[in-house]
Parts: C-alpha cells; structure tokens; sequence
C-alpha cells in the first residue's frame, strides 16, 4: 500500500470510527447506570436524523438550528423512554428491562415506517460540509474532517461533566451503586434520566453525522450500527466511556482498513467488529478499559 | 325518454351491483421490516391498478388484501396460506424477495393457486412450479443485455464488478454479467463485495480507483449503489458506472444527486415517452395521486401483475377458476401493459425488452433499445 | 425414572389428543400456524433450558437453527439437486457426497452437527459472563449467518437451498415438540436441572459447593442446541427453502422475547409465549385491513400491525415483570390454586 492510500484509509477510519464512538458512549453510560443493554439506543440514532432532516425540509429550519432541534428532541425521547418503558422495571429482573427496550426499538422502527415509509429519504448537507479537501492524492470530504474533531470535542465535555460537575459525581456513584445512592439523599431517578437524556443527545449527534456522510435515512437505519456500536462498547469495556470511544475507532479503523488490504475478505465486514470483540474479551474478558464488574467504573 | 334511459340504467346498474361477486386477489408482500421499502412500492401499484380497472367484464369487483410478510418466511408462509384458506384469493400477487417467492409459490402451487411475481429476477425461481409467473424480467436476459450493450455499443474492454452479497438478484446479474462481458472480448478485473444495508464504500471505491476499469457495473438496488456514486465522486473516480433496473426508482437519483449524472443503467420501459395506452394513463393517475410522474419501476412492475392477472381473468368463463386463470396468464401476448409490452411464455417467464437510460441532469434519459 | 404423575399423563394424552385432532378440525392456514407455533414451540424450550434455567444470558440460537437448517437441507438434497442449484460456485465434494433421504436421519444429523458447535464454542464462550456472555454469543449468531453468506460451495451463499422435500408435517413438529417439551422438562427436574439452577442462582456458591459450573454450562449449552439444531431441520423441512438472511439476529430476539414474555425459566411460559407470539401476530393481521369502527371505516394502514404488536409486547412486560408465568409452570399454579380453593 502507497502512502497516500495508507492516509486515505487512516482518514476513513478515524472518520467512521468516531461516529460509532458517539453512539458506543450512550450504550456505555446507560449500561454504567442501569446495567441494561438499550436496544432501542440506535433508533434513537435513528430518530435523530429523522428530526433533523424535516426540521430543515418542513421547518426550514437553518443546518445548525436542526441538528440543535433533533437533539432537545432526542434528549426528551431518551427520558420519555425512560420513563415510560424503565422506570417502572427498576426492581424487575434486567431481562424484562431488555425486553421492552426490544419492544421501544420494534415501535419506533414500525412508527417510523408507517409515517414516513421505508423508501430511503435524501439527507439534506449543506453546500459547506460538502466541500471536498485534497491533500495531493488523498481527497477528504469537509464533514469526514469535522466529525472526528467534534466528536473528540463532544468527549471531552462528556468527561467534564462527568469527572468535574456534581451530577456527573452522582453519575458515577449511581454506577457503583444504586441503592446507597439513595439513601445519601440522591434522586437516582433524576440521574438516570440525565444519563438517558445525554446518551440520547450524543445519539443524535452521532444521527446526523451519520447522514452527513451517508446522505441516505430509513427506519431500519439504526439496527446494524447500533449493534455494531454495542460491540465496540463492550470492546472497549463496557462502563467505561473512554473505552467505549477506544472500541469505536478499533472497530472503525478495521472495517475499512481490511477491506482496503484484502478486498476478498470485503464479505466479511460487517463480522470484522464481532470477530475483534471475541478475540478481545477471550484474551481479557471485561474489555480493553474495562474493570472487574463491581469496581469502579467510567 | 331520457328519464327512461336513466331509470334503465340505474337498474341495470343496481342489477349488477346486486349479482356481482366480490373476487379476491392477494398482494403478499414486506410492508414492515427491513425490505418494507420493497412492498411498499410495489403494493402502490397494486392498489392504483385497482382503483384503476376495479371490475372485471362480468361485473365482479375485484378486492385486493394485503398481507404483510415482514420479509421473513415464517410470517411469508402464514401470509400465503392465510390469502389461499381464509380470504379465498383466486390469485397472488408477491413476494419481492425470490427466497419468499419460492416460499409463495410453493404454498400456493399445492393449492392450484397463480401466483405472479412482480420483481423475482432469479433464473430458476418458476423450474419447479406449474402456478408461476413473472412480469419482470430474468436475471440472464436483463444481465445479457447489459453486457452486450457495454462490450458492443460503448466500447468498453474492462470492467470491475461490485457485487451486492445479500441480494440473489444481484449476485444472479453479476454471474451472467461477467460471463457475457468476457464473451464479448471483455475483461473482468475484480469483482467487489458489498452487501445490502452498507453505508461505507469508501474502500471499495479506493479499490477500484487503483483498478483503473474502462467502467464499473454495479448490479444493486439503489440505496447502495447512490452511495457508491456518491462516495467515488469524492475521491475523483471519474469511471462510467451502469447498474440494472434495481437502481430504477426516483429515490436514486434524490439519494444520489450530481453523482449519478451519468450513470446509465437498464430498465424495463421509459416513463418519460410512456410504451402503451395503459403506462400513459397509469401515469396520469399517478400524478394526480402523488403529483409527480416520476415512478419506480416496482410501482411499475406491481402494476402490471394485477393488470396481467386481471386480464387473464376475464378471459376465463368463472374468474374465480383458479386454474384457467393461471392457464391464461400463461398465455398472454404482447400485453400492452404499464411497463411495456409483455408476453409470457409456457413456463411463465416475461419475454420484454430491455431499455437502457442514462441519468443527464437528474432525469433518466432513454439511450437504447435491447430486444428479446 | 420417576413414575409420571396422573398429571403429567393427562397432559400429555391431552397434547397427542389435539395433535391427532388438529388435521380434521382446521383448515390450511390454522395447520400452517401451528406447524409454525410447534417448530417455534422446540427453538423457545430449548433456548430456555439455557438461558432460564442455567441463567447463562447467551444469544446465539439463530446460529444453531442456521446450522441445523443448512445440514438437514444438505442432506436431504442428491446431487443432482445441488449441482443444479449451486450457482455461485461448484459444490464441494463432501457436499456432493452427503445425502440420505432418510428425513429423521437428517434432523438427527442437524442436532449432532449444532451440538459438536456448540461444545466447541462453549470453551471461548464460557470464559466470560452475564452480559459480556451476551453479546459474544450474539457475534457468534452473527458470524455464522456471515460464513454462511461467504462460503458459497457449501451453502451456496445468499441464493440458498430451495426445493427442500417438504416432510416436517404437524405430526412431526407436534411430536417432536412435545418429545422435546418432555425432555428438557426431565432434564430440569434432574440432578442436573438442580446444578443448572443453581449456577443461575448463584454461580460462586455453586463453584464453592463443588459443582463444575463449566460443564453444567456446557451440558446446558449443547442440550440446547441439539434441539435448536433439530429445529432448524424442521424449519428448512417445513419451509421451501432457505438463504442465510432469515437467521438473523431478529430471530433470536424473537425467542428471547417469547421465553421472557411466558417467564424465564417457565417451561409452560415458553410454550404460552409462543402462542402469543406466533399465533397472537397472526391474529393481529386484521389491523393491517380497513378498520370499521364506529360506522366509519378507516383506510387500511399497511403496518400497524408491528405497531400494536410492540405496544402490547412493552404493555405485557410493564405489568407481568417476570413474565406472565413467572418461574412457576402451569402445574404450580394449578396447584396453588387448588390449595387456595380447599382453604
């Protein structure tokens, strides 16, 4: 491989990875709180874009006021889940949580293939995020060079808040435990919508750069990358934020750059993030960042 | 003797409605999970055929009951049998998918019920069924036709072949691609796999950017190969990029935008200079409906099943046999149906020519005409 | 062998009863679904066995119903079939080579093949735990369905197998499911289905009183997936063909929440989850018709069914928290009620 394919490819990879690493910080922090598994997290993704396309289409509503509706839609959607599907699990087994996080994830998929249909809409990307930069062979498109940066940008204030502000202090301590929490005077339940409520921001995010760079939106749209994501959550050690940005720039990285060795192995890319992830949790069975389940975590 | 005339017919009309039967024909198809897009544009066809043509010459209405499969074949075979036993179809029109057409046609087949598939491509989809039929056309002549097209009329030596995995009816055109291309003197240089759902194509565009193909043949359904489009224009691959009628669908050319200027690709007719009587008068009510005359072929093809099946219909003495049915349907000729003119042979294969378009400007364009 | 009780007897005569029965009561579609609910009656029971009764969270039985599909399909088929319908590729020898037309020769070859799987992905597999387990046994599910995409000279890739001999009639989906509802209930009622229990209760206390949790797992593990694999070769007998893509991981989620549903680790709840599930889907099929309501009738809406069916599905889990049958089976609360009722 030439250099400047080697770069293109280190481009792609980076650019890819951060968007499942936005979406991999969601399942991370709703898994620290609750110990759930939130299936419907990439529908959330989902949900997202959609909110974003027709507050420019039917709204029209300027690129950055969108992305800022679809995410105050998407927060309230995250507590609203919450509330209405988790909140009154909280003492049930985890399993039935799981279930209707599948039952949320089959109702917004069906809702949405109801109202809008299943024939892919066009994202709409503003002539600026379109430009395309070339660095002698190596061409990048403007929203490919944005997304990682503000995706390191997002990180970092996710950490903020949640090393450096109080709630972020309850946060953490809800993950070591629930109970206790409690007692100390805490409204677990306030925190765990705010943890919802953040997930489901960065999901949003992660939605609509998602459809910068695959200008194509459709209900089921969220399934695989969700899922991928999971993986690459639990790749990095699931708890853990920085694990789950680590896991999502592993699996990014490998999904474009075996494709690009070996063209032949191209039918396996979608396998590529759970074949790493077994590897990984053979060799260390809570993840790359991961700690022992009842030590701390984030 | 006006008043008498009026009086006449509204009794005569009143006669009919009251004698009239009610004959059901089944739409089987994915309204819900992750091919809905497929049924969905499909059943719009059905539905407006409908409204369009309600009756048959007798008098009977026709009802058409849709039922969802989901894409899957457990709620497939349940959908079929439930068509067949509780709402007594006489006839089927579905599934999208050839797996689940199968699946159809060998449900139905038992009960000696026609089955018409709109968009099933696979060349062996009717060997082992007698209640089969097709409107669309198979994979080795649609595959044909663009490997002879490329080789003879554009010239083109080399070619490189991106193959979507998941879908039979791609991987069906690749296989008969390639091995027409290289009959006509060309050369495959490597054959890329995506597979359905993929969003990155990044590294296969950098593939076949480093292959350097006269063209790239890219046989997918349109959600994927818009992107590829798209993707390869951002690294300059400057390569022509034919597809098949899996790209036929407005959605492309809006998920694609400049992109797919230039792509050319093959089609069963051309909505901009309609075939037939019926495609025109389809498409005005199309219009009407959706205000816009830009169609997807499945729209299209969905339509032309109810329109065959129907017609076959009323060439039978009782439109509810269903076996006289199928024994027209296997018989027509030069129907002059929404998407062309369509024959269908013993077997139940559609004999139809193949059109080749190129997007210019955001519309598709005609460019050739490939006969049978 | 404990003597079975009357219960058990009536029970079962019951289940034969109806199964004999059902060929001249219903017609077609109601023997279809049926057929469907006793194939998904099998998967349900056995995936239960491992993921209610041992507590082992894994997600992989849409990759043992694959492999059970594809090795009874591949036996099933002569050569002639398969040169005829490997399009893709050349079929490999040994695929040639492997045929019987001997159907229940198949099933049983389908079960050993998931079996010989599951015992060797049961040494990565049980290496790790709770939900990390989860999610490793779901890429599992979803590698296989991948291979199968892949290696087209064994599975002819995304064209599939079709025109399977179609033998797995009721009789044979019913019999075998209760055949199987019995043995995994004999299994849980062991010795063995108290080791299972007690590694999902509490899997260090099961380690301290020595019992070897990993072949407990594995036993469970592998148990089950010979069923799965069983049912996956009635799955490809029952339908006409198969293609990799409909062993999804939406198949698995869909077992996951019919034993939820039922209640995990209820045996009794696996088999009323199916019923609401796979039968309650079918019967929800009038949403997607015109709707008269109130003397006015509503266009159809071609996928409210999928709505109302997860509306329901988050309804029944808010208010049954354990399932509808908790960990109990029909025969507990019978009798509980029986003593509620003397008193």
């Amino acid at each position: 491989m030439d250099f400047s394919l080697f770069l293109q490819n280190m481009v792609n990879g980076f650019s890819l990875g951060s968007m499942y690493a936005l979406i991999a910080i969601g399942y991370t922090m709703v898994y620290g709180v609750l110990r759930l598994i939130n299936f419907a997290h990439g529908d959330i993704m989902m949900v997202g874009a959609y909110v974003c396309f027709f507050g420019m289409v039917s709204l029209n509503l300027p690129f950055i006021a969108a992305v800022v509706f679809a995410v105050t839609i998407c927060a309230a959607l995250g507590i609203i889940t919450d509330t209405i599907a988790y909140k009154p699990l909280r003492k049930a087994p985890r399993i039935s949580l799981l279930i209707t996080a599948i039952g949320i994830s089959f109702l917004l998929e069906n809702l949405f293939n109801v109202i809008f249909g299943s024939e892919p809409k066009a994202f709409i990307v503003p002539e600026y995020l379109q430009k395309v930069l070339t660095f002698g062979d190596v061409t990048v498109a403007m929203s490919a060079v944005l997304v990682p940066i503000i995706t390191l940008i997002l990180l970092a204030i996710t950490l903020f808040i949640l090393y450096r502000t109080k709630y972020g202090m309850a946060i953490r301590a809800l993950a070591f435990d629930i109970h206790t929490v409690n007692l100390m005077g805490i409204d677990a339940n306030l925190i765990i919508a705010i943890v919802f409520a953040l997930g489901s921001m960065l999901a949003a995010i992660g939605g609509v750069f998602w459809s910068l760079n695959y200008p194509s939106i459709e209900p089921m749209m969220g399934v695989l990358i969700g899922l991928k994501a999971f993986a690459a959550a639990v790749l990095g050690g699931i708890g853990s934020v920085g694990g789950a940005v680590l896991g999502g720039f592993i699996i990014g990285f490998t999904e474009v750059v075996v494709v690009s060795l070996s063209p032949e192995f191209s039918g396996f890319k979608d396998a590529f993030a759970f074949i790493f992830l077994i590897l990984i949790l053979i060799f260390k069975p809570t993840g790359i960042l991961g700690y022992n389940f009842e030590k701390s975590r984030f | 003797m006006k008043k008498i005339t009026t009086l006449a017919l509204s009794l005569a009309a009143i006669s009919s409605f009251g004698f009239a039967k009610e004959i059901t024909i089944a739409a089987v198809m994915p309204v819900t999970g992750p091919v809905a897009a497929y049924g969905q544009t499909a059943y719009e066809g059905v539905t407006l055929a409908n409204k369009m043509r309600p009756t048959l010459k007798n008098g009977d209405t026709i009802k058409v009951v849709l039922l969802d499969t989901r894409g899957e074949k457990v709620e497939t075979s349940n959908a079929t049998t439930r068509a067949i036993s509780q709402n007594k179809a006489v006839g089927i029109i579905g599934e999208l998918i050839t797996a689940n057409t199968m699946q159809v046609m060998a449900i139905a087949d038992k009960s000696k019920i026609p089955v018409i598939a709109p968009a099933a491509t696979s060349d062996k989809l009717l060997d082992n069924v007698k209640f089969g039929s097709r409107v669309c056309f198979m994979d080795s002549f649609q595959g044909k036709a663009a490997a002879e097209f490329t080789a003879k009329e554009l010239g083109y030596k080399t070619a490189v072949i991106v193959v979507d995995q998941a879908q039979v009816y791609s991987l069906g055109l690749a296989k008969t691609f390639e091995s027409e291309f290289v009959k006509n003197g060309g050369k495959v240089l490597s054959k890329l796999k995506i597979s359905s759902g993929d969003k990155d194509f990044k590294a296969i565009v950098s593939q076949i950017k480093s292959k350097n193909p006269d063209f790239v043949y890219v046989p997918t359904y349109h959600p994927e190969a818009s992107l590829l489009a798209r993707q390869a224009k951002q690294i300059n691959l400057n390569k022509p990029m034919v597809g098949s009628d899996g790209v036929a669908n407005p959605t492309f050319i809006e998920l694609g935008g400049d992109a797919v200027n230039g792509f050319i690709f093959s089609d069963s007719f051309d909505a901009s200079n309609p075939p037939t009587e019926l495609s025109k008068k389809f498409l005005d009510e199309y219009e009407k409906e959706k205000g816009t005359r830009d169609i997807a072929g499945f729209t299209a093809l969905g339509a032309d099943a109810y329109f065959v099946m129907v017609e076959a219909m009323d060439k039978c003495a009782d439109p509810s046999d269903s076996v006289c049915i199928n024994d027209q349907i296997h018989k027509t000729k030069e129907f002059s149906g929404v998407s062309g003119v369509i024959s269908i042979d013993e077997k139940g294969n559609a004999i139809r020519s193949v059109v080749m378009k190129e997007i210019v400007g955001g519309k598709p364009t005609f460019k050739a005409n490939v006969n049978p | 062998m404990r003597v079975p009780k009357i219960t058990h007897i009536i029970f079962f005569a019951l289940a034969v009863g109806f199964l004999v029965a059902s060929h001249y009561i219903f017609d077609d579609y109601s023997l279809r679904v049926l057929n469907n609910i006793a194939i998904f009656i099998i998967l349900a029971v056995s995936y239960n066995l491992i993921n209610g009764v041992t507590g082992q969270f894994s997600l992989e039985p849409n990759g043992f119903v694959a492999v059970g599909a594809y090795v009874a399909a591949l036996i099933l088929l002569d050569a002639d079939a398969k040169n005829y319908q490997f399009d893709l590729e050349s079929p490999a020898a040994f695929v040639l080579w492997l045929h019987s037309s001997n159907f229940l020769l198949a099933l049983l070859a389908a079960g050993v093949c998931a079996t010989i799987l599951a015992l060797v992905l049961s040494f990565p597999v049980f290496r790790v735990r709770g939900d990390y387990l989860a999610i490793v046994t779901l890429g599992f599910g979803f590698i296989i369905k991948i291979l199968a995409i892949n290696y087209p000279s064994i599975t002819n890739g995304s064209l599939g197998l079709s025109s399977i001999p179609q033998h797995a009639t009721l009789y044979y989906t019913g019999g075998i499911a209760i055949i199987s509802v019995i043995m995994v209930l004999n299994i849980v009622y062991s010795k063995f289905g108290r080791a299972m229990k007690a590694v999902r209760d509490d899997e260090d206390a099961a380690l301290a009183m020595g019992v070897n949790t990993f072949a407990v797992k594995t036993t469970a593990f592998s148990t089950s997936a010979f069923l799965e694999g069983v049912g996956g070769g009635l799955w490809a007998c029952s339908f006409a063909s198969i293609v990799p893509n409909e062993f999804d991981f939406y198949l698995t989620f869909q077992l996951l929440i019919i034993i939820v549903l039922g209640g995990l680790g209820s045996m009794t709840g696996a088999i009323l989850g199916t019923i609401l599930v796979i039968g309650g889907g079918e019967w929800l099929r009038f949403l997607d018709e015109p709707i008269s309501m109130f003397g006015h009738t509503f266009d159809a809406m071609p996928g409210l069914r999928m709505i109302v069916f997860s509306v329901i599905l988050i309804l029944v889990m808010l208010f049954a928290r354990e399932g509808i049958f908790g960990k109990r089976e029909l025969t507990d609360v019978a009798r509980s009620a029986i003593k509620r009722l003397k008193r």
